[in-house]
């Protein structure tokens, strides 16, 4: 009889909020399947790109390397950089001249870089011809890929990202955790912190409502709302995709698929920032543990991808039980890491009631 | 219907009640009279349970107030000494919300409780004056036709019509057989709608007893201003337990024997006389004082 009417409270006094969000949402995941067909053809340009430009190695050691590249209309000279890393941050002038193909010593081991450029003109800036490696068989920009902070986004995996599927788990993905994480910290903290700071919960706690009711409810009101912004981001992803005619590639229970996987991970995020919000009883103070500890998982899981001796932090990152590239690469649903992560969140629910029940409602 | 044995509440190191004893019987309405920072509020927040007790017991319709709190909830209205409510929302639907919480579907209470106290359930919450709000606020408690009615400090900042108006609504509640629990620094407020006051100093019930009796022992006040000479002497009169002096002023304590001391009154020019029903505001202020010679001695 009384079930649910606080959840549709919150619901009710926070659509404005929630329409908002919603909308930014949809623009967003919309918007973004849209950039992909540019993306894929400035892409496939640079992959070609890097086909203008050959090295060939000498055979045995410290013989001569040979670079050659295509020549390119209007350009009055060429310029070839050189470094160890394919960031080219450290990069020095390697040759500057008019001729199309360089041979130098090879008198070193490690891999090298070579980005080739041609000049123009002296007023504008010169122009990527490609990049090559003197690794063999590598694909520069499969390469940069491999970066850690990419692999994180993909599971490990390698993602193909020509196709839509590997644009969105690593264009999508990688900012959705923060800004519905982020959304879902800041409301579950201000549902019941905002109670405390406005003095109404001496009010909602005089009538027949349990604090363990109150808690179990603000949190159902939560899980409608992780919910809610995940089919919207499910509905913006395959509008997109149908208007760029690409969900052929994959369908719409795909993606539903893959963002479920994160209704979980809000919940546990939902859970701190209520488990904090009965500690701390203030807005402020509990709004920021909660996003250290979004931040910190992130972290957690990012660094333990740095290297084997690090492998533990994933473990105790919530970011490794939601693997959304399992879905959308490997087609696998990983249903037990989404009963991990459930319990995980009804485990700190409890903590939190528990807190709730043995501390002072602040006058 | 409230029995509070030997409750200690500390805040940290803070003493909030010590050794509180009271008891509300079933269809009274109990004054609950104290200075700043005595406790009263602490001792109605425990009986809700909205604070954990440090030691003590409080039985509410013989249930435990903590560990039944939910099914005590269920029949008791709380208005808070200080409360919030939910911003931007029609009175209407807020007060709807609250009575949906308890389950209570019917309106009527509310709409004439609203009527009474002219209040415009049409209004915004986050529109509302103090005194607005505080009507919100009585409503609230009321509207779900609570047996028990616990309010802390319901009369500071309602106006003198609103405040008679709230008293007529306490007493017909009281009628229909209801019990209230009320505190107050004001003790004209106190007097005008209880049977009986419960008077709290620093955490501890001093003083429990009908208003009734305890104005009879405190007798009344009389004060006469002179045009003429008079001595102290003439009034010092059977039943008069108190005489101070001021001026052409003469106040004087009074427990029987009312129209002997009119006699010797009359005797003189009077330019202003006034005769003050009971002495409890003095007999507070006694408690007060009486504090602070206590807090001498220790
Ligand atoms: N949260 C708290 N932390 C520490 N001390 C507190 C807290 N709340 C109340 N106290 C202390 O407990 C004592 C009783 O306070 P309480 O609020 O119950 O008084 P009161 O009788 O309601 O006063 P008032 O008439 O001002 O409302 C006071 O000494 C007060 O300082
Ligand atoms: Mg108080």
């Amino acid at each position: 009889m009384m079930a649910g009417r606080m959840a549709y409270m919150e619901l009710r006094t926070g659509w404005k909020g929630l329409l908002i969000f919603g909308l930014l949402i949809l623009v967003v995941s919309a918007g973004m399947v849209q950039i992909f067909p540019t993306f894929r053809d400035s892409l496939t340009e640079e992959l070609e790109g890097a086909n203008k430009v050959s090295l060939e190695l000498p055979d045995e050691q410290g013989g001569n390397v040979t670079l050659s590249w295509e020549s390119m209309e209007n350009a009055t000279s060429y310029m070839v950089l050189e470094d160890s890393r394919l960031s080219m941050v450290t990069a020095k002038l390697k040759y500057k001249g008019e001729e199309t193909s360089i041979t130098f010593e090879k008198d070193f081991e490690e891999k090298r870089y070579y980005a080739v450029t041609a000049v123009l003109n002296e007023t504008s800036d010169p122009l990527l011809i490609g990049i090559a490696t003197t690794e063999e068989g590598e694909n520069p920009f499969q390469e940069l890929l491999q970066n850690p902070i990419y692999k994180g986004f993909t599971g490990g995996r390698n993602v193909n990202m020509l196709e839509a599927k590997g644009f969105i788990t690593l264009e999508f993905f990688s900012w959705w955790w923060m800004l519905a994480g982020m959304f879902i910290a800041y409301l579950s903290v201000s549902v019941i912190a905002s109670d405390f700071e406005n003095k109404h919960m001496d009010v909602l706690l005089s009538t027949p409502i349990s604090r363990r009711r109150y808690l179990i409810e603000k949190f159902g009101a939560m899980t409608v709302v992780a919910l809610l912004i995940i089919l919207v981001a499910t509905a913006g992803i395959a509008g997109g995709l149908t208007s760029i005619n690409a969900l052929n590639e994959f369908s719409a229970d795909v993606v539903f698929l893959s963002l479920i996987g994160c209704l979980p991970f809000l919940m546990v995020i939902a859970a701190v920032g209520v488990f904090t919000a009965v500690l701390f009883q203030k807005v402020r103070a509990s709004m920021g543990v909660t996003f250290a500890f979004v931040f910190a998982e992130f972290f957690l899981y990012a660094f333990g991808g740095f290297s084997k001796s690090l492998e533990w932090m994933k473990t105790i990152s919530i970011f490794q039980y939601w693997d959304y590239a399992s879905v959308i690469i490997d087609d696998f649903f990983k249903a037990g890491d989404f009963i991990v992560l459930t319990i995980l969140a009804l485990v700190l629910l409890i903590i939190g009631i528990w807190v709730f029940e043995k501390k002072d409602i602040p006058a | 219907m409230i029995e509070i044995e030997n409750l200690t509440k500390m805040y940290g190191n803070h003493v909030g009640v010590k050794d509180l004893n009271l008891a509300v019987r079933k269809g009274e309405i109990m004054g609950f009279l104290g200075p700043n920072g005595a406790g009263k509020t602490t001792t109605i927040r425990s009986c809700l349970a909205l604070l954990a007790k440090t030691a003590g017991e409080i039985t509410i319709f013989g249930l435990d107030s903590h560990r039944d709190a939910v099914a005590i909830r269920e029949k008791t209205g709380y208005l808070p000494g200080e409360f919030g409510l939910i911003s931007s929302v029609k009175v209407s639907s807020y007060l709807k919300y609250l009575l949906s919480l308890r389950g209570y579907e019917r309106t009527e209470k509310m709409m004439s409780l609203a009527k009474r106290l002219e209040l415009d359930l049409n209004r915004k919450t986050n529109e509302l004056s103090k005194g607005n709000k505080l009507k919100v606020g009585i409503i609230q408690s009321l509207m779900g036709d609570p047996d028990l009615i616990i309010m802390d400090e319901p009369t500071s900042g309602l106006d003198p019509l609103m405040k008679q108006e709230f008293y007529r609504i306490l007493r017909e509640e009281k009628k229909g057989g209801k019990t209230v629990f009320m505190s107050s620094h004001i003790l004209a407020d106190v007097e005008r709608v209880c049977d009986r006051v419960a008077i709290i100093r620093k955490g501890q019930v001093k003083v429990m007893e009908e208003i009734q009796a305890l104005q009879e022992k405190t007798g009344k006040v009389l004060e006469v201003e002179f045009g003429d000479p008079f001595t102290i002497d003439e009034f010092k009169l059977e039943g008069v337990s108190e005489i101070q002096q001021d001026n052409g002023r003469i106040v004087l304590t009074i427990h029987e024997n009312l129209d002997g001391v009119i006699d010797a009154v009359s005797k003189h020019r009077i330019l202003n006389m006034n005769l003050k029903t009971y002495n409890l505001e003095q007999l507070f202020l006694k408690y007060y004082a009486q504090g602070d010679s206590e807090r001498g001695d220790a």
